[in-house]
């Protein structure tokens, strides 16, 4: 059939309009909740889906106080989240909330303009709702702009003073989960205390079971041995000092005679790891030990979230902190909570006002402990007297954390090269070689660290 | 069947005599013919031209962009580039004692991909077809067997290998019960190092057999019958004459198989980053260099370096051009 020149323009100018209305779509727009909300709506999103259902109860609670509706929406993995921030920045489709890891990503898109300044928004009766330690988290140091202006840095950008975040969980890596039952049929009565005491209760737990008696980690993620254990470990063992001249300049301290004692201390995990932990992630870690494939799971004090999920139940379960060897320096000292996850506002809200409500409105105690019972989570806000109303869970996991002046803090890293944290999964990689693969001694991984962190520190201006 | 020759393909042939500058049958010539011909060449141009932006909006433009962002410092987020010319190449090569280390451990890793998986792909394929096209029955029933790995291919079949791979799964199951135990892998495949980057092979080879498998029985069954009858009426046999015979025939097929192979392994990642993590677990023993890229990209906790991740794109694109220009070289030998 002959199509005459009038229908044939008019097909092809179809067929441009149909092929065009995508790539318009591709422009700035809000058409899934993103880009901000109208007076009385706000979208928020996280990166944890466990967040989610108790955020839409508070939500539901605020909306009844304040008349304001929130969206909230789960983004994951990391790696999604991370890309699906870069192109909503770009095409002005941001929420009005974020919730981003402290010292992480606020500080990132807090240099980039995406996040708000909430400097004097968050007055002292705010702050003061939170606990001790963590009031002023998401406020840049003047060691952060220096530590910003290196080369490499995540985070160029930042001013002093700045504040892109208020916080929102607590809590520490180091935690050693234990399963009650399995320690019982082991003949393992007391909880491990020192590193002997772990290393002993390992022993005797694979030899009730020699494939699920193990420790496990999801070591696909190589930052976890390191960051959740040898860093702990290192600590207890050498003492604050100590542990600090491991990454002091120019001292060569993972080569010396203290970082091979505390790699060679690590390494007697190496009989012990269930089978397949190298190539977990870790969730499947988790889920391995809440199936009872592994006596023993480290991570954090967030991992209890994950371990009832997968089926657990708290009660079943015994947590301490990364034990130090009986003749350590720093035994007992405990873990230092600090700010996990954060709150922010973006700079393309459209109803920031709203947003800052809702803020203070999670930092309020009642809001914060119903938050912490659902999520299974330590809230930032202080519950004082009333922790008890978080659950149990919250409880006995608090008993890990400690706010002395010697307790191990993560979120130190001022005696560190600047690239030391964001590089640790290069450390983590060489240390999986060493324990569990032993494709590596403790004299080769305790050389090759500190090449790494020597170039680290030769990489800084 | 009549063939298209290429002259008549392409927006002149699509806008007819006219457009190409010849005569009208009619003869008429003059305003009137110059108006259809302009008319039918608006036509023909409207309707490349969705095409036309469609590639200069995803294609032109991301080509100019990533080789762009190859010679900045960047983390995605912060308003501006810092630019370092041929910094990024020169760290990934061999200056950077960071980078290099981890790119060269992944460019052999690259590497054996590249020799094992299209060399086991051509060596499975060939003689399945082969076989699958001398079947005499159910040979539809077999076909669609030997190709469902490539339509189930995906995210949740890489889960589903990396449950039956670990220390408690079906395959050191399988082989215990068989009496094979000392075949099984403690750690399971992917946790032992020396097995981990060949089991990632052998499940990229199996999801890329029945492609191969497909080229070739499409190969066989347009070979001309005549030259299989005068090889059988030469006392060639069967072996000789799929030797002798079918392959030489089929080198452009082996070439095409090859060479879409080693385009996967150059530049494939998912198949890694799924079953063994963005770390090509354990301890870095399956990384890849397109592995490496994307968690230049994406994984290194926002520091700057997708500068690094584009660079790193490049190189990978100049040895994808390099074996093209080899397999065309080859190809032309061959004809």
């Amino acid at each position: 059939m002959r199509l005459d020149f009038g229908r044939r323009r008019l097909l092809a100018a179809a067929a441009i309009t149909a092929l065009a209305a995508p790539l318009a779509a591709c422009g700035s727009g809000s058409g899934d909740g993103s880009g901000g909300g109208s007076a009385d709506a706000i979208t928020m999103w996280t990166f944890k889906a466990a967040h989610v259902k108790p955020l839409e109860e508070a939500a539901a609670r605020f909306k009844a106080q304040s008349g304001v509706t929130v969206k909230v929406q789960a983004i994951t993995p990391d790696d999604a989240y991370t890309a699906k921030l870069q192109s909503a920045a770009k095409t002005k489709g941001l929420p009005d909330v974020l919730e981003v890891h402290t010292l992480g990503e606020d500080l990132t898109y807090g240099g980039a303009g995406m996040l708000s300044d909430l400097t004097g928004k968050v007055d002292a009766s705010w702050s003061g709702q939170y606990v001790q330690n963590v009031r002023t988290a998401g406020t840049v140091t003047p060691e952060l702009e220096t530590a910003s202006k290196q080369p490499g840095s995540a985070y160029p950008g930042i001013k002093a003073g700045a504040r892109y975040s208020v916080p929102f969980t607590i809590g520490a890596f180091g935690v050693v989960y234990a399963n009650k039952t399995m320690l019982a049929d082991a003949g393992v009565k007391d909880t491990p205390k020192t590193w002997e005491d772990l290393i002993a209760a390992l022993k005797a737990t694979t030899a009730k079971s020699k494939d699920a008696g193990g420790i496990t980690v999801g070591l696909a993620a190589p930052s976890t041995g390191l960051n959740w254990m040898l860093h702990q470990l290192s600590y207890g063992t050498l003492g604050k000092d100590g542990y600090h001249g491991l990454f002091a300049k120019g001292a060569h301290g993972w080569n010396s005679a203290d970082g091979k004692r505390v790699l060679s201390l690590y390494d007697q995990l190496t009989p012990y790891w269930t089978p397949g932990s190298q190539s977990l992630k870790i969730d499947d870690a988790d889920r391995a030990f809440a199936q009872k494939r592994a006596a023993f799971d480290i991570g954090g004090t967030f991992t209890l979230a994950g371990l009832e999920q997968f089926g657990m139940k708290a009660d079943d379960v015994a947590a301490f902190a990364v034990p130090a060897p009986k003749d350590g320096k720093a035994a007992g000292t405990g873990l230092a909570p600090f700010s996990l996850t954060s709150l922010s506002v973006t700079t393309q809200s459209k109803n920031p006002d709203a947003a800052l409500k809702w803020l203070r409105f999670l930092s309020q105690k009642d809001t914060a402990a119903a938050f912490a019972k659902a999520a299974t989570d330590i809230p930032a806000a202080d519950l004082g007297a009333d922790a008890s109303a978080a659950g149990t869970a919250i409880g006995a996991l608090s008993k890990t954390l400690s706010t002395g002046a010697d307790a191990y803090d993560s979120s130190d890293h001022s005696f560190m090269p600047a690239q030391y944290t964001s590089n640790i999964d290069k450390l983590g990689a060489l240390l999986t070689n060493m324990s569990p693969l032993k494709q590596a001694s403790v004299d080769q991984t305790a050389k090759r660290f500190d090449e790494l962190v020597t170039e680290y520190w030769n990489a800084e201006k | 069947m009549t063939t298209a020759s290429p002259s008549t393909t392409g927006p002149a042939a699509l806008a007819g005599p006219a457009a190409a500058g010849e005569a009208t049958p009619t003869g008429r010539g003059g305003s009137a013919g110059r108006r259809r011909r302009v008319r039918e060449a608006v036509t023909a141009y409207a309707f490349t031209a969705p095409a036309v932006l469609l590639f200069a909006a995803f294609g032109l433009y991301s080509l100019g962009y990533g080789l762009a962002l190859s010679g900045a410092t960047w983390n995605g987020f912060s308003p501006h580039w810092t630019w370092v010319g041929l910094d990024n190449y020169l760290d990934l090569l061999y200056r950077d004692p960071v980078y290099a280390p981890i790119v060269r451990s992944a460019a052999w890793h690259t590497l054996a991909v590249m020799i094992a998986v299209p060399l086991l792909v051509v060596a499975i394929s060939f003689p399945l077809a082969v076989l699958l096209n001398s079947a005499r029955r159910l040979r539809t029933l077999m076909r669609t067997v030997y190709f469902l790995p490539f339509v189930t291919s995906g995210i949740a079949v890489y889960l589903a290998w990396q449950y039956v791979l670990q220390p408690n799964g079906a395959v050191n199951a399988l082989l215990r019960a068989c009496g094979l135990g000392t075949l099984a892998q403690p750690q399971g495949f992917l946790g032992n190092p020396d097995t981990a980057l060949p089991t990632v092979i052998v499940v990229m080879v199996w999801t890329a057999v029945p492609v191969g498998t497909l080229l070739y029985l499409t190969g066989l069954q347009s070979l001309d019958p005549c030259m299989l009858e005068a090889a059988a009426l030469d006392g060639a046999g069967w072996w000789r004459t799929n030797r002798s015979v079918v392959w030489p025939l089929l080198r452009p097929i082996t070439a095409a198989t090859v060479l879409l192979n080693l385009r996967e392994a150059l530049q494939g990642f998912q198949t890694f980053l799924v079953m063994t993590g963005g770390e090509g677990a354990p301890g870095g023993h399956t990384d890849v260099l397109g592995l490496a890229s994307y968690r230049l990209a994406f994984l290194e906790q926002l520091q700057p370096t997708l500068g690094l991740a584009s660079a790193l794109g490049w190189l990978l694109f100049a040895v994808a051009v390099l074996l093209a220009l080899l397999n065309l070289r080859a190809l032309r030998s061959t004809a």
